[in-house]
This record gives C-alpha cells, structure tokens and sequence, in this order.
C-alpha cells in the first residue's frame, strides 16, 4: 500500500504540474485582459504538436525543440491578442463566443494538418527509469515536476522583482490605475497573453512524449485548469499553482479509492462545490467578472 | 409592402419546406440533410431563447439534449414506451434538470456562469460515458426505435421511411420555432431582453430575475431535450460523443453564425452547419476548420450573424418608406 501510494503520489505531482502550466497561462491573462481563455486547451495541444514537428522535422533534440514550439506559441499568442482579443474588448460574451471559435478552429486545423490518430513521439527520457527504493518511475516525471517547479520560481521572482513583472501586477490589479501611473498596458496585456500561451506550450510539449499527441490532447487539461484556478482563487498565481497541484494529486490518490472512469468527474465536482461554498477559492480576494 | 413581400417569402419557404418529399424524390440525401438540420436547430431554438434573448451563454447546452435523449432511450427500450410519452417524458425531465442546475448556476454571473454550465454540461457527459447499466457507456446506446406508426381511422402512418420522419423532423422544429415566436413577442420576451439589456436595472423595476431565468433555462433545456430524443430516434443509436463539449460548442456556433437574438436565426444557421460543406463539397476535416474560423470573424465583424447581414441587406434593398426616411 505504502508504495502504490507513493506511486500515485508522484503521478498526481506530475499531472498537477501540468494543470499548474495550463492554470497558471489563463490566470495571467484573466489579470490583464479580465478574459477567461477557453482556447488555452487548444494551444496546449499546438504546443504537443509543434513540438513534435521540430523534433521529427528539424532539429533531433527534446529541449530545442521545446524550445522553438514555445517560440512559435509566443508568435501565435500576439497575433490572436491582436487579432481576436483585443479588438473584442469590453464585450465578455463575444471574447468568450471567439475563443469556442478558436478551439473548433485550431483543434480541427490540427486534424486537418496532422490527421485523426494519435502520434507517437518517441523521448529517451521516458525509457530511463528513476528507482527510489522500491518506488519505480520515469525520468520524464521526473522532468515535467522539475521544470515545472523552475518555471513557477522563475514567474514568482519574475512578477515580484521585475519592473515589467510590478507592471503586471499593478494591470491586475486595477487597470485605470496602471494607466494613470503610467504602465504601457497594451504592452502588458500582449506580451502576458503570450507568456500565457508559451506556458500552455511548454505543457503540451513536456507531456506530449510521455502520454501520446492527439487533436484532443488540450481539452482535459483546459478542464482541469479551469478547476485548479477556481480551486485556487480567480487571478491568485499562487492560488492557481496551489489549486492545480491539489486536483493532481486528489485525482491521482482516488484512483486507489475510486474506479477510474470517475476520475475526470472529479475535477467537475470540485468546481461546482468550491464555487457553491467559497467562490473566491481558497486564495482569491474578491470575486471578479461579475456582471 | 416589405413586409408583405417578408410574409409571401416566408410562406413560399414553408411550402418549399413541406412538398420537400415531391421535390427530393430524385435525391433522398437531400432530404436527409433537411432532418438533420431540423435536428440542429431545434436544440439551437433553445439556446438562441437562453443566450440571444436573454444574454445567458450556457455552455453545456447538449448535456441537456443528452439527458432527454437518454431518457428516451431507457423508456422506449427498457420500460417500451410509446415514442410519443417518452418524448414528453424526456422533455420534461430535461426541463427539471434545468431548472435544478439553472438554480445552482444563477448563484454565478458573467465568467463564472459560463465555467459552471461548462463543468455541468461536462458531468452530464460523464454520466452518459460512465454509467454502462443504464446508458451502455461509451460503446452507444442501440437499438433506439422509430416512432411505433400511427393509426388514423383506416389511415396508418409509419415513420419508418424518410420522408414520413422528415414530416415528424419538420413538425417538432415548426413547433420549437412557434415556441420561440411566442415567447420572444410575450411579456416574458420583453423581460428577458430587459435581463439582458440590464440586470440590475430590470430587478430594481421589480422583476424576479431569478424565477424568469429560470423558466428560460428550463425551456431552453427542454427544446434541448427534444432535439436529442429526435435525433437518437433518427440515428437509432445514443452515443456520448453527440452531446459532449464540442457539441455545445457546436450549438454556440449555429445560434451566433446564425444571428443570436433573431427569430430566424437557429434556421439560417443550421441551414448554413449542415448545408454549406456540402455545397463546396468540403472533406470532413476542414468543414470545423472552416465555421470555427467563421464564428471568430462573425464575432468580428458581424456580431448580428448571418440574420443580421441579410436584414441590413434587406432595408439597403428595399425602397426607402414615405418621404421622410
């Protein structure tokens, strides 16, 4: 027992991990823009996609080719900010109704581009495995848990000791106020998004080799996402490491408890009743996006 | 005049509509599309009522479909109902499971309101997925009937062959269409658009917000609950993957390319879901590539959809009235 527990413990860290990605790019951009992106599953999904173009097409190795689709993600990030969000501003109906647009969108190119079926994308690191005892488990965990952990030091130092990073914070927090003082918050507003959609992309392309590449690949973790920033309060980036860690981990450790099947229903339920008993989350303020 | 000239086409298309088995003889496939557009337009009614009249954007608008669809089912197969008690069987139970997650949803305004109907329409799914002693899970629902046929006197009609289920198709949509006009031109019509136009004002005038979302919701989800118990009768088989995200995202997309808030809105936009990549004669694949990319640029640039362009058309066409303009 104490070992499958343990197993399932690094598996929820690891899919937390994940969810924290996803959480953590719409959490960004529900700061500066007070929009809910619910085409952040789908640029998870390009981000699996095109790190397996780089990776079988051009360059033969894992990390560069991370690389270059979390460049392109950043590319795509600014055009649909410009292009979709932007000019949509201040109408939270029709924001909503584009970015359903640019799930049907994008996800379909995908098929359209890349087919139906699964893709297979082939790693050395998710062959090497870690032992720890009796606790057996792949490097590639491993990995995703780390890079995650560097890349959420690395926003947290970012938004707190960066003038670009103060800059950020101030935009969410009250945006006629960032005007008045004098923060670029156009500026802002595009390049959060796009470090919104990178995050989304790194995601996509740390688990595409681990489970498969497929159409629907983003749509879970968009779910879960959503779930770990309700968890942990509306525009808290704390709240939304805390709360994607959480539904990892609970996912995980009910698998010993519960039948499987039920487990993506999990993350429903939790949304539902966290926002029926304390809809600020556990590290929200104050609600936000009402009316 | 424009008006009359509205009225003499709206009746040319209704007859169009109903001799479609004499002028489809040729081609049956034609008339299978215009079921399937029935099919898609009848749930769009109902969310058109939800988030075009009255401003609630329900993301899991299929959920409901598939509840009524499923409930159907378990009645026709299971209990062997008749089609026509468990069509109002599963209306009504559509309709309650509105009113009760319309209830929990309503305590939620704007992002909030739309990520709860999202995760309910998501647990409905689930359910269907799941629960293999009652819904067969992922595998699909089969063997859903027909509609048993129905005697008349010495007349029997069956539904069994096409053009006689179109005529059922086409009756069920007519009536949600009638369902819509009389809600949209009631008293009920003009509070939901007050609701929309402005919540707050419309509570301090005294209207109990809270009651006339929640009948909204509950027709919408039951004109939802009827769309599916047709199409599973059609297709004889219930299957999750017809009533999950993407599905209502689908349904979104009808009632916006269509034109939210217009009577005629679902119908053009079923018209152009169903019919449009046939006509360019599109594979599968892009036709989603395509109405995605639509809907982004109908929310662009065209946010009164496809109803709207062709009634700004309509005044640009028709002569200016009297002197004064």
């Amino acid at each position: 027992m104490g070992e499958v527990l343990l197993e399932q413990l690094i598996n929820g860290l690891m899919m937390g991990s994940v969810y924290v990605l996803v959480a953590l790019g719409m959490v960004l951009i529900y700061g500066v823009m007070h929009v809910v992106n619910f085409a952040h599953g789908v640029l998870f999904t390009l981000g699996g996609y095109l790190g397996y173009f780089f990776y079988h097409r051009v360059f033969d190795s894992y990390p560069l080719a991370i690389v270059l689709a979390v460049l392109s993600l950043a590319v795509i990030g600014v055009l649909l900010e410009r292009g979709v969000f932007r000019p949509l501003t201040g109408n939270l109906r029709n924001q909503v109704i584009a970015s359903l647009g640019l799930i049907l969108f994008l996800e379909n190119l995908v098929v359209a581009l890349w087919g139906p079926n699964a893709l297979q994308w082939k790693v050395a690191t998710t062959e090497h495995w870690v032992q720890l005892g009796e606790l057996r488990f792949s490097l590639h965990h491993l990995g995703i848990i780390v890079v995650t952990l560097l890349l959420v030091t690395a926003l947290g130092l970012f938004l707190k000791y960066t003038r670009f990073g103060t800059a950020i914070r101030a935009t969410s927090q009250s945006q006629e106020a960032a005007i008045v003082v004098g923060i670029p918050v156009r500026t802002v507003q595009w390049s959060s998004f796009a470090l919104g959609c990178m995050l989304a992309g790194v995601g996509g392309a740390l688990v595409g080799p681990l489970f498969l590449v497929f159409p629907q690949m983003g749509d879970v973790p968009l779910i879960k996402g959503l779930a770990g920033i309700l968890l942990g309060g509306m525009g808290s980036v704390p709240g939304a490491v805390i709360g994607g860690m959480i539904l990892g981990v609970t996912e995980s450790v009910s698998t010993l408890f519960l039948p499987t099947d039920y487990r993506d229903s999990i993350a429903f339920m939790m949304m539902v009743a966290i926002l029926l008993l304390r809809p600020q989350g556990l590290f929200g303020q104050r609600m936000r996006g009402e009316d | 005049m424009g008006r009359s000239l509205l009225w003499v086409l709206g009746l040319l298309v209704l007859a169009a509509l109903l001799s479609a088995p004499s002028w489809t003889a040729e081609q049956p496939y034609v008339l299978h599309m215009l079921v399937l557009m029935c099919i898609f337009a009848i749930p769009a009614v109902g969310l058109n009522l939800m988030l075009g009249y009255s401003g609630l954007v329900s993301l899991g608008h299929m959920g409901f479909a598939g509840l009524g669809a499923y409930t159907a089912a378990v009645l026709m197969v299971d209990a062997r109902w008749s089609f026509w008690s468990a069509l109002g069987a599963a209306t009504i139970a559509s309709g309650l499971a509105g009113v009760c997650i319309g209830l929990i949803c309503f305590r939620f305004r704007g992002h909030f309101f739309m990520i709860v109907t999202l995760a309910f329409g998501l647990l409905l799914h689930a359910v269907m997925n799941n629960w293999d002693e009652v819904t067969r899970g992922a595998a699909g629902f089969a063997g859903i009937p027909r509609p048993r046929p129905l005697q008349w006197g010495d007349e029997v009609i069956s539904f069994g062959p096409l053009p006689h289920f179109y005529y059922l198709a086409l009756g069920l949509a007519l009536l949600a269409f009638a369902v819509q006009y009389l809600v949209v031109r009631s008293d009920l019509g003009r509070i939901l658009s007050a609701i929309r136009q402005d919540e707050r004002l419309a509570r301090s005038r005294g209207v109990d917000v809270l009651l006339y979302k929640t009948v909204v919701f509950a027709l919408g989800s039951a004109l939802a609950g009827v769309g599916g118990v047709l199409q599973v009768s059609f297709l004889r088989v219930a299957a999750p993957a017809s009533f999950n995200m993407l599905e209502s995202i689908n349904t979104v997309l009808i009632v916006i390319v269509g034109g939210a808030g217009s009577l005629m809105g679902p119908a053009l936009g079923a018209l152009l879901y169903v019919g449009l990549p046939e006509w360019l004669r599109l594979a599968n694949e892009w036709r989603l590539v395509i109405f995605g990319g639509l809907l982004v640029l109908i929310t662009l640039f065209a946010p009164a959809g496809l109803a709207g362009l062709l009634s700004s058309l309509w005044r640009r066409l028709s002569p200016p009235r009297g002197g004064s303009s």
